[in-house]
């Protein structure tokens, strides 16, 4: 029941954040200096072709009442129209985002797979040569730009080794018939992962580190809790203690920092797309900036603080089942 | 002067169960200054940032001063070369299908035939400046919101908190970008909106101290004195939040600069032909088959730039963080 009621309430915060997000989008949006119709119409073109134009995209009317629409629209799940490809923006990103979840969302399997083992690693042996080797790697992590790991995972398994591909990102529920040298869903899992390989591991790096660093703080802490004490007083494995009693209470802040870090990993999604010349959300934004295409640049921005609200709240959740007394605590 | 003594002070409530007299040198500048000097990888980070902003200073210094004088010594220009053989040479001891590695570029040129240890060296200009200045806005930023925002409290507290909760809720670079967009793509807007971004970290961590410290008998006394909440803030709450905004400010400067390198990679911020570390790794991508250390170096002086300033924060919270002291 609490924690029910504690989801709806956490949904509910969210709305007031999601009305701030698309202020501050349509804000910015305003600010872009140039004529988007001039952009897509050429450079001289008719002025009765001009006014059409602005009124069929609603560009003449005064700025307040373009955004009262947009949030009408918002709120009805129309997100507009996109002036240089002519097409619905929410159709064009659920085309893309899809691609941007499935690449975060593996980063981030990839970061807590091979962080927790090297958290937990590095507490136990704690000031150990492992413990060093530990904390080396996720400090290189953290101080190492995502793009240019990609660059160097490009160079070294891609051009030298050509272990795996360079660029694209097919995903795996994609019909046999769009992925080059597929021909069963299987093939085309298979040719998905492969390309996967790369872009997970450096759009990953970052939150591997981050974690392991929370991870081992973290588990360093809890075993010197009175109650790992206790249970090696009554004579429970070391093996056992660190599986059972320290790890769990020692999730909680890697559960606060993977939400957190999420806000990095769809930026960091950009550039990995960038790099790896992945049709997803961080190109769809790029390219839409290129263009100076307004509800497109909006659209985007829009549903990456969209990706990040709904991606806390269910770490919130998360964390409110784990430690109950989240939810039933004062709600404030 | 009269902040630092204040900090000395007032501070010694956070110390628990120490000597008295020993509370008072735990706190303040040159304390913490011995405490970084002690451990290892502190000194590590301090040597390495030092090192780092030499270089950025003598850079500016050549760029400024000498009118670039260096960078003519170590520049090579395509234009001046008729034949443009040297373009896109290795590092020294290497090859490549353009030639052998000279002493002349020990680390190579790139594509238009430049050195690019000389382009590095202006680079640290440029994430230096960057990293110090975006930094500095979000600490002055997210100070101010956060300790007004955490001395007040009520519904000034609720408006500001929930409008950096926003700025938070867009992840930074996709808002920075929107922002470069919307305002200017040079690097001074890149400094404006990555220090924007670290707006809602500072004021989080300020806010959360600001309402602790806010109970303490001292303000409460101050209050009563008679004192302006604005010195009272800015004398008293601020100085009191010192210790784990150093540490974060820190650590943001190496953050920042991942930040702009990645903004510079996308092409917002320093624009071609200024050097800077993030546009030579892009224009390496088109080069990354015939010559492949083109794209090494500038990511490892990101690296090396970004290690030291965390190296740095770390050393720093160890040494301002009483509970390892003792």
């Amino acid at each position: 029941m609490g924690l029910l009621r504690y989801t709806l309430w956490r949904l509910a915060q969210a709305i007031p954040v999601l009305i701030g997000i698309i202020t501050i989008t349509f804000f910015l949006a305003n600010q872009i200096p140039g004529d988007p119709v001039e952009i897509m119409l050429g450079p001289s073109p008719a002025q009765e072709q001009v006014e059409a134009i602005r009124a069929r995209y609603g560009l003449d009317r005064p700025a307040y009442q373009r955004f009262l629409t947009y949030l009408a629209g918002v709120a009805t799940g129309d997100l507009g129209q996109s002036i240089y490809y002519d097409r619905p923006v929410l159709e064009m990103i659920m085309l893309r985002l899809p691609v941007t979840l499935y690449l975060t969302v593996s980063a981030f399997v990839f970061a807590i797979v091979t962080a927790i083992p090297l958290g937990v690693i590095s507490a136990k042996r704690r000031n150990k040569p492992a413990d060093h080797v530990s904390r080396i790697v996720s400090l290189i992590g953290v101080s190492t730009p995502s793009f240019w790991i990609g660059l160097m995972l490009i160079i070294v398994f891609a051009f030298y080794l050509g272990w795996f591909p360079a660029r694209g990102l097919p995903v795996p529920w994609a019909s046999p018939a769009d992925v080059r040298g597929a021909e069963t869903q299987l093939q085309v899992l298979r040719t998905s992962l492969y390309h996967l390989a790369m872009p997970m591991v450096a759009l990953g790096t970052l939150q591997m580190a981050q974690i392991t660093r929370i991870e081992r703080s973290s588990m360093v802490e809890s075993l010197q809790g009175e109650y790992v004490k206790l249970a090696r007083a009554y004579g429970v494995s070391e093996s056992k203690i660190v599986r059972k009693h320290a790890f769990q209470v020692a999730q909680l802040p890697v559960i606060t920092i993977v939400g957190l870090g999420l806000s990095t990993a769809l930026g960091g999604a950009v550039l990995t797309e960038t790099v790896f010349e992945i049709q997803g959300m961080g190109r769809l934004i790029i390219t839409a900036i290129n263009n100076q295409d307004y509800e497109l640049i909006m659209g985007t921005t829009f549903m990456f603080g969209v990706a990040f609200v709904v991606g806390v709240i269910i770490t919130d959740i998360a964390y409110a089942y784990i430690d109950p007394r989240v939810a039933y605590g004062d709600e404030t | 002067m009269a902040t630092e003594t204040d900090s000395a002070t007032d501070g010694s409530t956070d110390t628990e169960g120490t000597g008295a007299g020993e509370v008072e040198a735990r706190v303040g500048l040159r304390y913490t200054l011995r405490q970084v000097k002690r451990d290892t990888t502190a000194r590590i980070g301090i040597y390495t940032v030092g090192f780092i902003t030499l270089v950025a200073v003598l850079g500016s210094l050549d760029y400024y001063v000498f009118d670039y004088g260096v960078a003519e010594a170590i520049w090579y220009s395509p234009v001046q070369d008729p034949e443009q053989v040297r373009r896109l040479l290795p590092p020294v001891g290497m090859e490549n299908q353009y030639g052998q590695g000279t002493l002349e570029h020990p680390m190579g040129t790139d594509h238009r035939g430049r050195d690019i240890l000389g382009r590095l060296f202006y680079g640290t200009r440029i994430a230096i400046t960057v990293g110090f200045m975006a930094t500095a806005i979000g600490l002055v930023g997210g100070t101010l919101i956060g300790a007004v925002s955490g001395y007040y409290g009520g519904w000034i507290d609720d408006v500001l908190q929930r409008v950096t909760e926003t700025i938070y809720a867009i992840p930074f670079l996709v808002l920075v970008i929107a922002f470069m967009t919307a305002f200017g793509r040079d690097l001074s807007f890149a400094m404006i909106g990555v220090g924007i971004t670290s707006v809602p970290v500072f004021n989080r961590l300020i806010r959360s101290r600001v309402v602790s410290v806010r109970e303490e008998d001292y303000i409460e006394a101050a209050r009563a004195a008679g004192v302006k909440d604005r010195n009272i803030i800015l004398r008293h709450v601020i100085p009191n939040s010192f210790a784990p905004v150093l540490v974060q400010a820190t650590l943001q400067i190496g953050v920042s600069i991942l930040i702009v390198a990645g903004l510079s990679f996308l092409g917002f911020g320093a624009q071609p032909p200024t050097p800077s570390w993030g546009q030579m790794l892009s224009a390496s991508r088109n080069y990354m088959l015939p010559a492949p250390t083109f794209s090494l170096f500038p990511g490892i002086a990101i690296l090396i730039t970004v290690i030291g300033f965390n190296i740095l924060g770390d050393g720093l919270q160890d040494a301002l963080d009483p509970r390892i002291n003792n």
